[in-house]
């Protein structure tokens, strides 16, 4: 299995507090070495290797994983909490859970 | 019909530029285990295109505890204006118990409304999702000041479904603006909450709503103690297309 994570750095050149979060999070509960490489996807440069990832999988927020189990398929997780339970087979909390789920749908809390 | 034998990328194409009742239409023959997400406010209009298709339409509403009182009197109003069944879901107690106790009541004008948010209306609603084929919402691209964001007419809702069960969310009013669900909401009659004769164009939850002035967006009487935006998650992929 190898996985890639694609973390963003925005257009005035400042990472992306979200892809930031994340990395810290993977570190203190000591994940990060399970990441086989973390790759940028620079909105300032279109040819970036995460750009090109988000391209080619139709992806449209960051960070996300690309997780390939073989050389034929690839699968992407947009959603830390769920790329941690299930691929790092890790638990989670639901409050942890809950705040990742606001944080990547900005428009839920207006229900 | 259940989720995995409807194939959303097809029919989100076809059913992009579809009326909301040809969308609701589409959502209501194909799916059994659906229903439509009620917030008390001008999504009343699903309700009403919604029963004339299925008139006994599931409908459930979040009751975050902390609605106007006029809310709950429009809720329990279109209950029996359209003789439907309206599951009411609320928070955990435990979970809503913790969070007063150690933070207190308003704790959101000094957090951060997401907490409070989370508990109040994000796991009741992960808890109704959970036990649903396909749901159906009034979010319109119009509420949303990021225009980059485009919210199609039918989804596979990626945030609720999991490894095993495909939800399918259908936004049948995602093109329409405010002025056209107006307009259908005075040429049938249907019922609407006062709190929008107050000036209330969104409506939420009693302390973190506020009427807004003539030519503010609606969402700025949503959570106006907080900064405007703190999205930053989007690629910007439109740079990358060729």
């Amino acid at each position: 299995m190898n996985i890639t994570m694609v973390k963003k750095i925005k257009k005035d050149g400042s990472p992306c507090r979200k892809c930031a979060d994340v990395l810290r999070q993977l570190e203190e509960n000591d994940l990060i070495d399970r990441i086989d490489q973390i790759v940028v996807a620079d909105e300032r440069d279109p040819d970036s290797e995460g750009m090109l990832l988000a391209r080619k999988y139709k992806v449209e927020q960051a960070p996300f994983f690309v997780v390939e189990k073989d050389s034929q398929s690839a699968k992407i997780y947009t959603v830390y909490f769920k790329f941690v339970k299930e691929i790092l087979s890790e638990g989670v909390s639901e409050q942890q859970e809950i705040k990742e789920i606001m944080d990547q749908n900005t428009d839920l809390d207006y229900l | 019909m259940t989720a995995v034998t409807f194939d959303v990328a097809k029919l989100a194409g076809e059913y992009k530029d579809k009326t909301p009742s040809e969308i609701l239409s589409l959502a209501i023959e194909h799916f059994e285990n659906i229903s439509i997400s009620f917030s008390g406010a001008e999504d009343v209009v699903l309700i009403d295109m919604a029963v004339k298709i299925k008139p006994d339409i599931k409908v459930f509403s979040l009751d975050t505890g902390r609605l106007h009182p006029e809310t709950y009197q429009f809720i329990e109003q279109v209950r029996e204006h359209y003789n439907i069944k309206i599951d009411v879901m609320s928070p955990d107690s435990e979970q809503l118990e913790t969070l007063i106790r150690d933070k207190g009541l308003y704790s959101f004008y000094n957090d951060g409304h997401q907490e409070c948010c989370g508990i109040r209306k994000v796991m009741p609603l992960r808890r109704i999702l959970s036990t649903l084929d396909a749901w159906i919402t009034g979010q319109r691209q119009d509420q949303t000041p990021d225009t980059r964001s485009g919210i199609p007419a039918i989804q596979k809702d990626n945030t609720f479904s999991t490894d095993d069960r495909v939800l399918v969310k259908f936004n049948p009013l995602s093109l329409w603006t405010s002025q056209q669900v107006w307009q259908y909401i005075r040429n049938n009659d249907v019922p609407f909450n006062v709190l929008h004769s107050r000036g209330f164009a969104s409506i939420g939850c009693e302390p973190c709503t506020r009427p807004i002035l003539p030519n503010q967006h609606e969402r700025e009487g949503r959570w106006w103690w907080e900064e405007a935006t703190k999205k930053e998650c989007g690629l910007h992929l439109d740079n990358i297309k060729k």
